[in-house]
Parts: C-alpha cells; structure tokens; sequence
C-alpha cells in the first residue's frame, strides 16, 4: 500500500464550544483528505468454506494500514469491511473490538456529505457488520455471470467514527488492482481497495 | 368452486331445452371483410370496433414467407419479440413484457412460460388464416394475462372438397421447414390435418467463446381440426396440437446434453344457436407442455437436469343473446384448473379458479358503438379479482371516427413467485416463492444457514397481489381519401403491484435469501401510429410507428431528489443525477418503426416486397451500479432490419418463392442472440 497523494485542505473550522464565549475559541486542525490506493485486503475461503484470513486494518490519523490490535479503526478482508466498535460476529480470524468506531452508510458524493448524523451510527454486532456484506447492501455491486465484476456504488458514502471517537468518510473507487478503467474479473487482481478519504482530526467535530 | 361447474352444466341443460325455437344462423359472415373475433369474443367487423387492433393476413404471411409467430410479429408496429435468458422469444406489446400478453389458439390459451416468457418461436404459422392482436387491457374477457393484451392464432378452415399443400423453405444455417396440410370439406363436415417439421444447424454469432448462440434443433407440430355440423344450428369443433422439440443444450464446454419440449392441446366446442337470439357455446380445453433438460459432464455423468410440466383444464360454457339489431350481450362461466411439477419446487401447487363474465354491446345510434364488460376470478391462492372495461367508438361520417376504451388487467402470481425453492450450488444465494417463506425460513435457521433476518416472516401472512393495471387507449381513423387509412392510437398503461425480488435474509455463508413481493408501480405510455396507403390493387405501401415511455414511478422520484449517483468509469469519483438522466425500463426502446411495400406484378403472376423495421437504442442491464438505467449506461445501438421476399406463382398450383431476410447482415454477437444475420432461402409450395 502507498499513499500517493497528500493535500492538505486549508479550510479552517471555528470551533463553537457548548459556552459562546469567545476568548475560548481555538484553532483547529486541518481537514485530512486523501487518495489511497491498492490497499490490499485478500481473504481465503469462501465458495460454501468459512471465509479466513486476516484483516488489514486501517488507522484514519495515521493515514496507513496497522497491525495493532487496539489502534485501527476500520478492516478489510475481501468485501467485508469491519469497524473497531461493537462485537465480533465470531468469524474465524476475526479481531476483537476494543475501541468506539462505528459506521454509517450516506448517499452522496465524497463532497456532498458535509455532515455527520451520529444518531445513524452503528457498531458491529454478533449478527451483522455496521457495513452489511453482501451485493448491494453494502458498499458494493455483484455483477454475476458472466463477468462477475465487484463494482463499489455510485453515491454510496461510508462515514465512520474512529476507534478514538472522530469522524471520516470515504468513497471506495475500486476493488482491483491499480484501479483500472474497466476492469475485467479474470485478468486484473481482486482484494486490493482504492479509496479517497476525508479525515476529521479533531475531536467532537462532526462536519467536514 | 364445484357449485359453478354445476351451475354451469345446468346453464347449459336449460340452454340446451330450448334448441327447438331455432331459426336462422346469424354468424354467416363474408370472409373478405376483415372480422375479428378476439376483441369481442363475437365475430366483429374490424374497422367498427371502439378497441385499438388489428389483423395480420394469411396473405401477407405467405408473401413474406414466415415460419414462425416471431418472425411476422416482429414486422408489426409496436411488437417486438425480446429474447430470454433461457433461449425463447416472448413479445413485447405497448412496452409490456411477454408474461403481460396471454396468447391464442383458436381461443384458448397456451401455457409454458418458464420464467413468465412464452416462447412464440414454436408457434409455426403454416396454417394460419390470420393473427389477431388486440392492445390495451382486456382481462374483462380473458382473464389473467391479458393486462397488456390478447393475440390470438386463428387456424385455417378447409376448403369445399379435398385439398391438399405441401410447403418446403430452406435457407442459411441448414433451416428447413416443411409442411403438409391435408383438408376435405363438405356441408356437414369439415377436417383439416397439419404436420410441420422445422429444424435448423443454430448459428454462432461469437465464435471466441465454446458456446453456439443458437444450438441446433428441431421440433414438429401435429394439428388436426375437425367441424361437424348435426344441423344448420348445432355444430361441433375439435382440435387437437402436438408440439415436441428437441434441442442441444450445451452450458460450457464440459456440460452438455438436451432439452425437450412436449406439448398437446385439445379443444372441443359445441355450439348451438336456438333462435335469432339465443346461441350458445360449450367448451373444453385441456393442455399439458413439458419441458425436460439434462447437462452429463465430461465423464458422460448427469451433472444437472430440470423438469417443468404444467397442465390445464378448462370448462367453459357462454351464451349470447341478441335482443335485437342494436344490442347484444355475451356471457360465460367456467373454471381453470392448473397444476405444476417442477425441480425447484417446494410443493406441486394446484391453482383453481372459477371465474364469470358478460359483456353488452350496444349500438344506441348508428354512430355510436358502446362496450361494456366485466370479468369476476376466483382464486384459491390469491386475491380474487374484479376486472371492468368500458370502450366506446363515435363516428363523425365514412372518414373519421374516434374511440377510446378504459379497461383493468391483471397478471396472477405464477407459480414460480409462489413456490420456488431454490439454493444455488456454486454461488450460494436462495430464491424463495412468497407461500414457501413462512416454512422454509425456520427450516433455513434451524439449520444455521441464516445470519439475520432482513424481512419479519410475518409479512407474508398476507397473500401476494396480482399484478394489476388500468389501461387507457385513446385513438382514431381517418380516410381522407378512399385509398388512404391513417389509424393512431395514444395509450397508457398504470401497472400497480409490480412483482419483484428483495433480499428477506441474510446467509451465513455471506448470501442473500431473496423472496419476492409487490413493490413496483411503473407505466407505459406513448403512442401508435399506422399509415397504409394502396393505390391500386397492385401497389401497397404500409408504414408504422410506435413512441414508448416506459419508466418506474419509484425511480423516477428517486432521480427527481436526487439519490442517483453515477460515475464516468467503474473507478471514478460518484456525481449525482438529476431527472433528465432516466431512461426508464430495461429493454425497451423509445422509437420503433416500420416501413413495407408490397408490389404485385399481374402479367409475370409475381409478387414482391421489402420491409424494414428499426428499433432504437435501448439498455439491456444497468451497467454503472445504480441500479437504474440512466443516461451514463452502456447501450444496445438502434437498428434496423430489411427483408426483401419474391413469389411467383406457376401453372397456377405451384408457387416458387426467394427471399433474403436481413438483407444487410445486421448482428449484435453481444446482446441480440435472436438476429442470426443475413438468411438467403429459397421456397416452393404446391397446392393440390
């Protein structure tokens, strides 16, 4: 995984605290978006075998995959993606959930979503993932026969909350390999996740 | 259920007491009017009808050298046949699908639709007298599958005497179709015995992959009519169709074996007309169709095989009553019963339907025609329905006249949507039938294959709806010249209660459980457009347009809030759509015409024609994963379609026949497996 683009938005936010006082007003941090790609998430299984193997986890503040136990927010393994909240549906290798991460799915585009309703978060469950599985349901399309393409749908906006308690949305481009125009499911690699994303570093702000 | 058909067999008694008060025979109609007799189930002029129709000649069959119903529906406005996944060819009318329109024969219906398409291509019309379709809801008379429309096959009668045809075409892809029609007619008795065989190599328009687009096969059709009249009041019909198909089936390179197809009719009428008002009519259909396949693997070990076999009784009795010149009524009763075996099946279901109707017509003035019907189903496993019509034609003098008609269609629920009980072996998912829900989910979570549950079981304590429609058409003739018919017709089609599938569960093994349920509300609507001018006896140039508007009420909300997102390739950013941006409904076009001259050159005893038909672009499946076609899809280009056909006729018993259809080898490997490219064939008919 690489990051191959990093801009930072300059966009400042004035803070409005719970008193309206404002010699109390700080400076916050700027907005994070950013590009990453071929984040490489496979899985072993499937086809009737319980689905196996470990989930890449990711860590919105570092801007990078992780293999921390407590520090990730969001896991990907094949299609499913995880967050760090709530319980473990005891899938085999499954991590435990240690931190408050959640997950709602908005509709939009990257830039639309300007605001975060926390009322729609959700959090892993012994029954279902905060980002259901599934075509369709989630944040992708299975195309079936004959070209058994996974497209990501258009204007579906994951947002979380980070495992910390912040927020971040992105737009996941593609699931193959170097994000290609078109791909084809027998020649280009699977597993691999292309994704913007939005970063908001600072804590209680639930707008972008 | 049973109290009906009692009843019904006493209508008939009492009908039948009164056979003495007989007096004339009132049906006695000149065969060169164009009668229809679908519309009203009366034999009816075609042009005084206030219901938008229309007839296909055996005239105009034979001159274009048709084999099949799809080949000479396809060249009629607003028709067009869309090929199935599963290889048949179903009908598209007014922008509604194939499991809308009920079909046929001599006017009982036929069954067979595996995925709700009925596959008009084994329907031969080498003894067809014409084709009668009628458009705009017509479940006041016929029921279940007529909410979009009726075409019903009407067979050719015999000839005085004995008479004989034989009929040989072949053409590109080794398709040989040959026919033998054997008839003797005299004042009591008539029969006419058909037997067609029909084959082909199939053709391959992708030659990269290990699968022919059309496999070869090859099916024949046995009919045979019979008319006896006990006097010039009380006459008796049978006939009896056979139809078996056999077809290579191959589904990769390794699995291959056949399909089959068995299917029999028998139709019996006897009618009696009592006086000049009274005339009645007893009659019993039966059919079964069969289908059967099998895939063996490379090793020659059966890998898969599936059956469908359903069959159909169906009593019916009806009478007419004509009190005088300008009205008459035409009632029935009867009762369907319908049963099904399939693979897949939870259980072998078993529909029982009675169902009434009757029908006035009435002419208050002789401008004024007026149309009144209604249908009453009983259902044993679904809502029982109430289907009104109400149609009325004015005419201004000899070169216009309107009529317009407001009719209520309904669709039931097939057995599929009911019972289906299926587990993909490879992928995973489970379809379930709307009845198998209620016992199979529990089955399912006691066995821990489901996850979650995405739609309480609850729900489907409910009986499924019948997909259900109002339909307006709205239309007129004008001639303003004697040789000039300009005919139009605006039509639209409120479709509640659509049938869908949703996911209900999900799977443990990362799967959906779909069931189906009414969800959508869609229309169609747009307009019809006929021009048919014939100068002469020997020149006839015909013309033929339909608009189509065929869209989701629900998506089109969807676009209008803007909760459509679309991207530019698979992997870039989303944007929104706005309402401009929906198509509508997957294979339909929005502009379908026709153009066809026929041209008769006496001297040389020669005929000739060219036909084109055009269809314009159309989407296939949502190819950017919305889920809605929109502007941003791939399309299926527009096309058209050209066919030249020449007949001469030889020492006045022979005729030969050349023809090419698809003259400019029009083919689309990709999304059209029904245009099998240019077809050179040649044609000899012999009468005797």
């Amino acid at each position: 995984m690489k990051t191959i683009n990093f801009l930072t938005l300059l966009t400042l936010f004035i803070g409005f605290s719970s008193c309206n006082n404002d010699d109390d007003s700080t400076t916050l941090l700027a907005v994070e978006s950013e590009l990453i790609s071929n984040l490489h998430a496979p899985q072993e299984g499937g086809q009737g075998n319980p689905v196996s193997g470990e989930f890449t986890k990711f860590n919105f503040a570092l801007g990078q995959t992780t293999t921390s136990d407590t520090d990730w927010d969001i896991a990907f393994r094949g299609t499913a993606i995880i967050v760090n909240g709530g319980v473990s549906s005891g899938g085999v290798d499954e991590p435990v959930r240690n931190g408050e991460a959640g997950a709602y799915i908005a509709t939009g585009t990257l830039g639309s979503v300007t605001s975060i309703d926390t009322s729609l978060i959700i959090q892993d469950s012994a029954t279902s993932f905060a980002i259901p599985t599934g075509s369709d349901n989630g944040w992708y399309n299975y195309a079936g026969p004959p070209t058994h393409i996974i497209s990501p749908i258009a204007g579906r906006i994951l947002v979380f909350r980070t495992h910390d308690g912040k927020y971040a949305k992105i737009e996941i481009l593609s699931y193959y390999k170097d994000a290609p125009a078109n791909p084809d499911a027998f020649v280009d690699e699977d597993g691999y996740y292309t994704f913007n994303y939005v970063y908001q570093p600072n804590e209680g702000v639930t707008s972008f | 259920m049973l109290n009906l058909f009692v009843l019904s067999l006493f209508v008939l008694i009492v009908f039948s007491g009164n056979a003495q008060l007989q007096t004339t025979d009132s049906t006695e109609v000149n065969e060169l009017d164009e009668v229809i007799i679908t519309a009203t189930r009366t034999l009816r002029q075609l042009s005084s009808l206030p219901l938008p129709a229309q007839i296909v000649s055996s005239k105009e069959i034979k001159s274009v050298n048709s084999l099949r119903l799809s080949d000479i529906l396809n060249e009629q406005t607003g028709l067009i046949t869309v090929p199935d996944f599963g290889g048949g060819e179903g009908i598209q009318l007014q922008g509604l699908d194939s499991q809308y329109i009920l079909i046929l024969i001599d006017g009982a219906p036929l069954i067979g639709r595996s995925a709700g398409t009925l596959d008009i291509s084994r329907i031969t019309v080498g003894n067809i007298k014409q084709i009668e379709i009628v458009k705009g809801a017509s479940s006041s008379l016929y029921g279940s599958e007529a909410l979009g429309g009726v075409i019903n096959i009407i067979t050719e009668n015999s000839k005085y005497g004995y008479t004989g045809n034989v009929d040989y075409r072949v053409g590109r892809n080794n398709t040989q179709d040959v026919s033998l029609t054997l008839g003797y007619r005299n004042d009591k008795f008539s029969i006419n015995s058909f037997i067609n065989r029909n084959s082909s190599d199939g053709y391959d328009l992708n030659k990269e992959d290990d699968l022919k687009t059309v496999e070869p096969y090859s099916n024949y059709t046995f009919s045979t009519k019979l008319k006896y009249n006990f006097s010039e009041n009380t006459n008796l019909f049978i006939s009896g169709r056979y139809y078996a198909q056999n077809q290579k089936y191959v589904a990769s390179e390794t699995l291959e074996g056949e399909s089959e197809i068995n299917e029999w009719n028998v139709h019996l009428k006897l009618n009696h007309t009592y006086n000049e008002k009274w005339n009645s009519y007893f009659e019993f259909y039966t059919t079964r169709y069969k289908a059967d396949e099998y895939l063996n693997d490379a090793d020659d070990f059966l890998f898969s095989e599936g059956d469908f076999n359903q069959f159909l009784l169906r009593p019916e009795i009806r009478a007419t009553y004509i009190p005088n010149e300008k009205n008459s009524i035409i009632g029935g009763l009867g009762w369907n019963h319908e049963t099904l075996v399939r693979t897949y099946f939870s259980t072998s279901p078993e529909f029982n339907s009675p169902y009434v109707y009757l029908q006035y017509d009435a002419n208050p003035t002789k401008d004024i025609n007026i149309l009144l019907g209604a249908r009453f189903d009983n259902h044993s496993e679904y809502e029982s329905q109430f289907s009104p019509k109400a149609a009325i034609r004015f005419e201004f003098n000899d070169k216009l006249s309107v009529k317009g008609s407001l009719g209520y269609g309904f669709k039931a629920p097939d057995f599929r949507q009911l019972y289906f009980d299926f587990t993909n072996s490879t992928v995973g998912y489970t379809v379930l039938g709307y009845n198998t829900v209620i016992s199979r989910i529990p089955e399912l979570e006691a066995e821990g294959q489901i996850l979650n549950i995405i739609v309480p079981i609850s729900e489907f304590e409910k009986v499924l709806n019948p997909e259900n429609s109002i339909g307006l058409n709205i239309g007129g003739i004008y001639q303003p010249i004697s040789n000039l018919t300009l005919d139009i017709n605006l039509f639209r089609n409120n479709i509640q209660d659509l049938i869908d599938t949703r996911v209900i569960a999900n799977k443990t093994n990362g799967q959906n459980v779909f069931s189906y349920y009414n969800i959508s509300n869609v229309y169609t609507q747009g307009f019809e457009f006929n021009a048919v001018w014939k100068p002469n006896n020997y020149f006839k140039l015909s013309g033929g347009y339909q608009l189509l508007f065929a869209k989701d009420k629900e998506a089109e909300r969807a676009f209008k809030d803007g909760e459509v997102y679309a991207r530019e390739t698979p992997s870039s950013p989303s944007f929104q759509l706005d309402k401009d941006d929906y198509f509508g409904l997957f294979n339909r076009s929005r502009h379908m015409a026709n153009i066809k001259t026929f041209y008769t050159i006496e001297r040389w005893k020669l005929n000739t024609n060219i036909r084109g038909s055009y269809r314009s672009k159309y989407g296939l499946f949502d190819t950017n994963t919305n889920s809605y076609l929109d502007s941003f899809d791939v399309f299926v280009k527009g096309y058209t379609i050209w066919d030249w056909a020449v007949n001469k006729t030889l020492y006045k018993n022979y005729e030969l026949g050349l023809g090419i259809d698809n003259i400019f080898d029009f083919t689309d490997a990709q999304n059209i497996s029904n245009i099998s490219g240019r077809l050179f064939y040649g044609r000899i008919n012999i009468n005797f």
